[in-house]
């Protein structure tokens, strides 16, 4: 009985980080194409959610590396899958809070080496996977999109740079809606995949699934995507409307090289099961196509806010994960352990969020 | 780190496959609107040969851009 509250627990809070995860990177996919005017705002995120649905059934990979590539199964409960849960989230919102440079989904992963490595130890943490998995991948895939998107915009300036521009960004317009929907595809099929593997561990542990057997079931799969999606959906009426002060200008040309690398990327990671962090790979593509028309029209600080993120983000989600295994396992075994977290949790959420409300509100004018 | 952990054969597939589909997409796709817009000024200016070369061009141009993205999906999901 104990078990089962937890694995709920775990799936509701697994499909939770999956919804903030599509809540988050809309902005991501489709920033590029609304921000050139090829697509309208309300259709670009309507399209990038259905792709974002879509895209989670492509692939299993990322799933299966994520379930079990990192840690050994056998040390997995639903509590230890549970503690990397919540100490990636609280990681995140953290992060957040700060402005501070993360990765939802090397938090993920740290959050559930720390809760792993604090139940069982340092030998239950793969760390062969976790650097050939994750950490090289990491460091490759934005130098890749990068690399990718400044040859491809200066291959592209060289057979259109003599055109008119107007019918030539017209063009590059209609271009975008199938770069955009593509990377919208990849993005599905990377990070919904991530939570498909966490849930996945959590049935392991449970004992539906066999550890021998791994394989994500349907439910999962159909679960996750919708998360991402509606998560996507709902994240994407914000962006619209602060979308004028945040978006870096660019024209259709470079919208399309920097959308297609990124999703060139993205997807060739998906088909060997690397998870990568979809915004550094985009933001990548973004800073390789804005570097090939002008190295100085590139923000490098930001390039460098990501290499920070990619430093600190994997071991300090991990001490979130061990200290929250910590705590729970002061409560004993069952199910109390994860219900109290799960409550402190939902109100420091409440409260921060609150916070953060009144501080963006601003004060009212003196009568 | 030993060499010996990373895959460095499967990390050079994906950087060069992704380095392939990237700027292949952005070198057909420019092909396309250079021959739509090419063939666009050339009707303009009544030169018909030249205007229906330049369609080709983009319509060359267009199904491959097609045939590649296409071609990438199914290889994804033909691997998963």
């Amino acid at each position: 009985m104990n078990g089962d509250i937890i694995l709920v627990i775990v799936i509701v809070t697994a499909l939770a980080f999956d919804l903030t995860n599509g809540f988050h990177d809309t902005a991501n996919v489709v920033a590029t194409a609304i921000s050139t005017r090829a697509i309208a705002p309300k259709v670009a995120v309507a399209g990038a959610s259905l792709l974002n649905f879509a895209g989670a059934f492509i692939s299993l990979k990322v799933a299966t590396t994520v379930g079990k590539g990192f840690v050994d199964t056998h040390a997995v409960t639903t509590t230890v899958v549970f503690a990397g849960l919540v100490g990636a989230i609280a990681w995140n919102i953290i992060t957040w809070y700060f402005g501070l440079p993360s990765s939802s989904s090397h938090a993920l992963i740290g959050g559930l080496v720390g809760s792993v490595a604090a139940a069982s130890g340092f030998g239950a943490v793969n760390g062969d996977g976790l650097i050939s998995n994750l950490i090289v991948p990491a460091i490759i895939a934005p130098i890749l999109a990068l690399l990718t998107a400044g040859v491809a915009i200066l291959v592209t300036y060289r057979i259109v740079g003599k055109l008119r521009p107007g019918p030539t960004n017209r063009g590059f317009r209609l271009g975008q809606i199938a770069s955009s929907s593509l990377l919208a595809l990849s993005h599905g099929t990377n990070d919904a995949q991530k939570t498909m593997g966490v849930i996945t561990l959590a049935l392991v542990a449970h004992g539906n699934i066999s550890a021998t057997a791994f394989h994500v079931p349907t439910w999962v799969v159909v679960a996750s995507a919708s998360a991402i999606s509606i998560g996507t959906f709902s994240g994407g009426w914000r962006i619209i409307r602060t979308l004028g002060t945040r978006i870096v200008k660019m024209d259709p040309a470079q919208g399309f090289a920097a959308q297609g690398a990124g999703a060139a990327v993205i997807l060739a990671a998906s088909s060997v099961g690397y998870p990568l962090s979809t915004t550094h790979v985009i933001s990548g593509g973004i800073m390789g196509a804005g570097a090939g028309k002008r190295l100085s029209a590139v923000r490098w600080g930001v390039a460098g806010n990501i290499v920070a993120g990619w430093l600190v983000t994997l071991p300090a989600a991990a001490i979130f994960g061990g200290l929250v295994y910590a705590i729970s396992s002061l409560f004993g075994h069952n199910a109390i352990g994860p219900l109290v977290i799960s409550t402190v949790l939902l109100l420091a959420l409440t409260a921060v969020f609150t916070r953060r409300a009144q501080q963006s509100t601003p004060a009212p004018a003196p009568s | 780190m030993s060499t010996a952990t990373i895959d460095a054969h499967l990390l050079l597939r994906v950087a060069y496959t992704a380095f392939a589909a990237g700027v292949g997409a952005s070198l057909v796709f420019s092909l396309t609107v250079y021959g739509v817009v090419r063939s666009s000024e050339m009707r303009r200016e009544q030169r018909s040969v030249a205007a229906a070369s330049y369609g080709l061009l983009g319509a060359i141009g267009l199904v491959l851009t097609v045939a590649l993205i296409v071609f990438g999906l199914i290889l994804l999901a033909r691997k998963s």
